[in-house]
């Protein structure tokens, strides 16, 4: 195959890149303690809440930008971010679809999110947080019957504060780490989730974010606790309009998943990546972690193909015995993006298994480093690990990194990790052209083969969609 | 020879075996059949003491001693000897320096002297002709690389060395071309004598074409469910296991 | 800095031959710019050197002329220096050298050597990349520079022990040995630490450096026999030319601490490494080993096989790293780190680390961590080989592969004894290994 075939190749724009024009309600750059009393004010939360979130910023101020990730870039001026915008219609907040604003509908069916019927066919019940601000949530009788909770965290500050009081920062400490301090200090919404004990929740939980404002950072925050025996599938997914300046996005998740619970928490995360010289795009400083405890499991699927820089390692600590923590990963750079990401296993507890799987891909001259952390404590008996680190180079002016960091402190433990590169090779486009395909598709075909292991663990209907945003993602890579 | 009564035993908190007896005198061939996963592996495993199963009611006695008190390397020293349906490889050390290691502390329990390294090698080189292994194959790491039917017969070539008073087969005439399972059946017989007995764990009853079994048993559901002479075997090839559960 | 170091500097800079001054004005230069590396410190992160906390008087300015008594050396048939405390022993060394390989001492160099050795020195460490080599060039005094000519095969080994006696109290040791091989040449060269069982603690620091050059052979071993007291942060930095082959092999037992840098660095294509190691620490000894291999040219390859057993309250640390530079096209790197924990104190931490900037390459490493396999070890009883024996023969199969590759047949013999009674002294147990 010529290197001029494959040259030979589209540029598509970045699909999700539109902007809606809603008039909003921004409060203006800056941060001090009045913009963190001013965010808790409009939301009129409880005085605890509001001390919590200044002394996640007094933390902060104390803290340093973390500078150890493979990834690099200007400063970020965290005073000339937004850190509140909310659709200006929503000022009081629709008690039905009907009363929302039909440009935000228009959105949404852009995003192609199945908020309507189509929601209901889909069986997916739909959080979408808009900015900062929780717009609507579907299907919320179907699962009240169930028992299940699912709303925005802000209501639920307010409807179910002896569970946000109990596992608010208990999983993610106000002050972990730079972001998550600085997220915990600004959060302005995300979702509440509660699986009562034995329940299996009716349906996907579904979240989409979307950053519509310019200049605004988006600082949502999910809680999802399990409850004894319980099960939920929870799938998120990103986009950001296409802007010329770097928006920040520092997220914090914590999952909860009590004795026997199962969590399956998937990531389709496609945040505006940049154009490709590497203008514009947005920060993906992102803080996920799980607790699971006895008998249970926590599964992070993710497959990450947006975001300039991306900066995030789902993680598990394992305190129960015979938990299980998972994480299945594709991650694709393209152009000018970089990704630092990965994940940690702590296993505290006997017994624990952790699984890792990681298909890193890089194109274009991005770079694309895997971090994993694997921690046999001394009190893990028995407790076993396996990761297996993947790596694909499509071009000769992208990088690939592999960074598995492998405690054992206790003899009984068993851990295996593997890692391979390797590149899409000309006699592997030679064979595909030879049965007819062009180049983009071949390399699309080897790509998606490549992450098959991860695909299959997305709920069904999204594993689709993650093959074509692969595909999409990798438009003109091939050269 | 070896007797066992009503016994029980569990992996994992899993009954497998669930009262099973057996008795099988000096000199004797018994067969055992039955259906996969009724439990034939498992009670080779107990007999042997394998970590991880447990006994949970029941008696097995090798030559009048208690067999199930026993550490693994005792049963070994008292004349036990099971033939892994799934030989464990073992890189790094050599199959010769593991078989001089398991001869010496046979002999060493049976109060014969060791042999030195000259005879040592003689014998092993017979027993390597007699399963017509390559003798590279004591060279390697315990089968290391080997194929299927190569680890079998190395399983074999460790019996003859160690010349036990018990030798449990599991399905080491499973993966086994023809040639080879002629070599297996005559180094078998030939090592058949008035005190030592055999328990053959098969599926075939082509096995016992070449070694005609005195008694033939049905495991299934982790109990012996029949037993009957040579003809019971040739049945079970005819109609399956399926009308045993009937009789069961 | 600590006090110990400050001494040691104004020691070497009384007792080194004048040539050697520039270098070390530079190394004290760089070394009080140099900050302690601290556990923040990435590379550091799993080490403490917190044993460097101790003071260390600096080296006798005379060599002690005792006999060693019982020092586990391997005795090789070929050239062999022997230095005690950072001192040479003629009486302990034999210096008949084949044609074509010259051993110069830097205290007795030639100006043309010492212009030679001055200029050499130093070229093979990348800037930056040894944080004790600044203190090594600012405390050097003497050392050892192996000098292979082109087109020349040296048969027997070099052998080089570098000893510590416990004579005094707790002394610090600079060590450094340069080494040259001329086009289309080869040679084998043995390092060996190690101290004297009178114990006393020593801090040493030893430098290698190899300069291979094109079409050129290595073959480099290097063991740490030091136990007790003694810490030793070392390293070896290799530069290979075009066509070039090191075969290194390195073996640490373990000592209160042990940290050990080795960086090969590709300068020219079809350049191969391979690397072997094993380490064995036990009671609460610690031993780190940091590598890389700089794939800085097209069509080189690597190799790269660790092995560790890590027993009682014992530490370990591995980090492998392979960078792959941009032109480094067709590059093939593997690597390998399997550990075994021995005990429920036992400690290991590993990070075998890939950096890549060019796609047409292949790469893959793994890392293992568990204890010895129950059902291999129950195999082994089923066949009648008690427990204790069983648990010798698969510590040592597990580092079999790696003893068995060792060529230098003499150096062989020397460590199958040494490593099997590592597992056992009851030699009931290790019968069937010897
Ligand atoms: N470690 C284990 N954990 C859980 N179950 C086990 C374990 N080992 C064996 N078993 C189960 O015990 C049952 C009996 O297994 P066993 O190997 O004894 O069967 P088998 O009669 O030898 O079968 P085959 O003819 O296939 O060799 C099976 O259901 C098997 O899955
Ligand atoms: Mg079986």
């Amino acid at each position: 195959m010529s290197q001029e075939h494959i040259e030979h190749a589209i540029r598509k724009e970045y699909a999700a890149g539109f902007t809606t024009d809603i008039e909003s309600d921004t409060l203006p750059p800056g941060l001090n303690e009045d913009t963190i009393r001013f965010i808790s004010g409009r939301k009129n939360e409880p005085e605890w809440l509001l001390e919590w979130r200044l002394q996640a910023y007094r933390d902060w101020l104390q803290m340093a930008e973390p500078a150890w990730a493979h990834v690099n870039y200007p400063p970020v001026k965290f005073n000339e971010i937004s850190y509140f915008s909310s659709p200006k219609a929503m000022k009081d907040r629709p008690q039905s679809l009907d009363e929302v604003d039909p440009q935000l509908i228009e959105t949404y069916n852009k995003l192609g999110i199945p908020l309507h019927e189509q929601a209901a066919l889909a069986g997916v019940a739909v959080d979408a947080v808009f900015d900062s601000v929780s717009v609507t949530t579907t299907f919320r009788e179907k699962l009240w019957e169930a028992g299940v909770i699912f709303c925005s965290i802000s209501e639920a500050v307010h409807d179910y504060p002896e569970l946000i009081k109990k596992y608010l920062g208990s999983v993610v400490p106000r002050k972990d780490n730079f972001y998550a301090a600085l997220n915990s200090a600004v959060f302005s919404d995300g979702s509440f989730v509660y699986i009562p004990k034995g329940v299996r929740c009716p349906m996907e939980l579904s979240t989409y974010f979307r950053i519509n404002e310019a200049n605004t950072g988006q600082f949502e925050r999910t809680l999802i606790v399990a409850d004894e025996g319980s099960h939920v599938s929870y799938l998120e997914g990103c986009t950001a309009p296409m802007r010329d300046e770097n928006q920040l996005h520092a997220a914090v998740v914590e999952l909860v998943a009590l004795d026997g619970a199962e969590i399956k928490y998937s990531t389709v995360q496609n945040w505006y990546p940049g154009d490709a010289e590497g203008k514009g795009g947005i920060y993906n400083f992102v803080t996920k972690r799980g607790v699971a405890h006895r008998d249970s499991k926590i599964s992070w699927t993710q497959v990450e193909t947006g975001s300039a820089i991306t900066w995030k390692y789902p993680s598990c600590i394992l305190r129960g015995d015979n938990s299980v923590g998972e994480f299945y990963s594709v991650a694709l750079t393209n152009n000018a993006q970089q990704a630092d990401t990965g994940t940690k296993m702590i296993h505290l507890g006997k017994n624990t298994r952790s699984t890792i799987i990681s298909k890193g891909i890089s194109a274009g001259k991005s770079s694309n480093a895997y971090r994993g952390l694997v921690r046999m404590s001394p009190r893990a008996e028995g407790a076993r690990n396996y990761t297996q680190c993947d790596s694909l180079l499509i071009g000769d002016r992208c990088a690939a990194h592999t960074f598995p960091y492998i405690e054992s402190r206790n003899p009984s433990a068993v851990i295996e990790h593997e890692a391979t590169t390797s590149k899409v090779s000309d006699d592997q486009l030679y064979l595909c052209q030879q049965r007819g395909l062009d180049a983009e598709k071949a390399v699309s075909m080897i790509v998606n083969g490549f992450c098959k292991e991860v695909f299959r663990e997305l709920p069904m209907e999204f594993a689709m969609e993650a093959g074509k945003l692969l595909e999409v993602s990798l438009e003109g890579s091939v050269g | 020879m070896l007797k066992i009564d009503n016994l029980h035993a569990s992996v994992e908190n899993k009954a497998i075996l669930k009262g099973l007896d057996l008795a099988v005198g000096a000199g004797e061939v018994h067969a055992i059949m039955g259906p996969n996963g009724s439990g034939k592996s498992t009670l080779g495993h107990v007999l042997a003491g394998r970590p991880g199963y447990t006994v949970t009611a029941g008696s097995a006695q090798l030559l009048g001693q208690d067999l199930l008190t026993l550490d693994t390397e005792e049963r070994a020293h008292l004349g036990l000897f099971l033939a892994y349906q799934y030989p464990v490889e073992i890189p790094g050390v050599s199959n010769m320096e593991f078989l001089k290691a398991s001869v010496d502390a046979v002999r060493e329990h049976r109060n014969e002297p060791a042999l030195d390294s000259v005879s040592f090698m003689k014998q092993a080189r017979e027993a390597c002709k007699a399963v017509n292994l390559d003798q590279a194959f004591l060279k390697r790491g315990v089968n290391e690389g080997f194929s299927g039917g190569e680890k079998k017969r190395n399983e074999l070539m460790q019996m003859m060395l160690l010349a036990p008073k018990l030798c449990i087969m599991d399905e080491t005439d499973s993966g086994l071309d023809i040639d080879a399972l002629q070599v297996v059946a005559d180094g078998i017989n030939a090592m058949r004598s008035p005190d030592r007995s055999f328990i053959l764990v098969t599926h075939y009853q082509r096995l016992l074409n070449f070694i005609k079994p005195d008694r033939v048993h049905v495991l299934s559901g982790g109990r012996i469910v029949k037993s009957g002479d040579h003809s019971l075997a040739l049945e079970l090839e005819e109609r399956g296991y399926a009308w045993l559960e009937d009789v069961a | 800095m600590n006090d110990f170091m400050q001494q040691a500097l104004a020691a070497a800079s009384r007792s080194a031959p004048p040539w050697l001054e520039p270098l070390q004005a530079r190394g004290r230069e760089a070394w009080s710019n140099t900050s302690m590396p601290t556990r923040k410190t990435e590379a550091w992160k799993y080490t403490s050197l917190q044993a460097l906390q101790k003071t260390f008087s600096a080296a006798p300015t005379q060599a002690a002329g005792s006999p060693l008594g019982d020092v586990p050396l391997p005795k090789l048939s070929g050239p062999t220096l022997v230095f005690t405390d950072g001192h040479y022993r003629a009486d302990l060394s034999t210096t008949e050298l084949p044609a074509g390989l010259r051993l110069v001492r830097f205290a007795d160099a030639t100006r043309d050597q010492a212009e030679r050795i001055a200029a050499a020195l130093g070229s093979a460490i990348l800037p930056g990349r040894h944080v004790f080599a600044p203190l090594n060039d600012a405390t050097l005094t003497d050392g050892v520079f192996m000098d292979v000519a082109a087109n020349t095969r040296i048969e027997t080994p070099v052998h080089i022990a570098w000893l510590t006696t416990g004579q005094n109290e707790s002394i610090s040791v600079t060590q450094r040995l340069l080494v040259s091989l001329g086009e289309n040449s080869g040679a084998t060269l043995v390092e060996s630490f190690a101290n004297t069982a009178t114990g006393g603690t020593a801090f040493t620091n030893g430098l290698t450096e190899l300069l291979i050059g094109r079409g050129a052979q290595l073959n480099h071993y290097r063991l740490h026999l030091e136990q007790g007291d003694v810490v030793h942060i070392g390293g070896v930095h290799a530069r290979q030319e075009a066509d070039s082959t090191l075969n290194g092999f390195h073996l640490a037992l373990g000592s209160a601490l042990k940290r050990i840098d080795l960086v090969v660095n590709h300068q020219g294509a079809g350049a191969h490494c391979s690397l072997d190691g094993l380490y064995l620490p036990r009671g609460t000894e610690t031993v780190d080993y940091h590598t890389c291999i700089e794939h800085a040219v097209p069509h080189c390859t690597s190799r790269e096989r660790f092995r560790g057993i890590i027993a009682d309250e014992a530490s370990a640390v591995f980090n492998g790293r392979i960078h792959i530079h941009p032109q480094a096209q067709k590059t093939r790197a593997e690597l390998s780190n399997k550990n075994l924990l021995t005990s429920n104190k036992a400690e290991i931490n590993t990070k075998p680390e890939l950096e890549i900037y060019a796609d047409d390459v292949q790469c893959a490493h793994g890392a293992t961590v568990a204890q010895l396999d129950p059902l291999t070890l129950h195999y082994l009883r089923t066949r009648g080989v008690p427990r204790d024996e069983a648990e010798v023969m698969l510590s040592y199969g597990f580092i079999n592969e790696l003893v068995e590759a060792v060529e230098q047949a003499e150096l062989q013999a020397f460590l199958k004894p040494l490593l099997a009674r590592r597992f056992a002294r009851d030699s009931r147990l290790t019968r069937h290994i010897l």
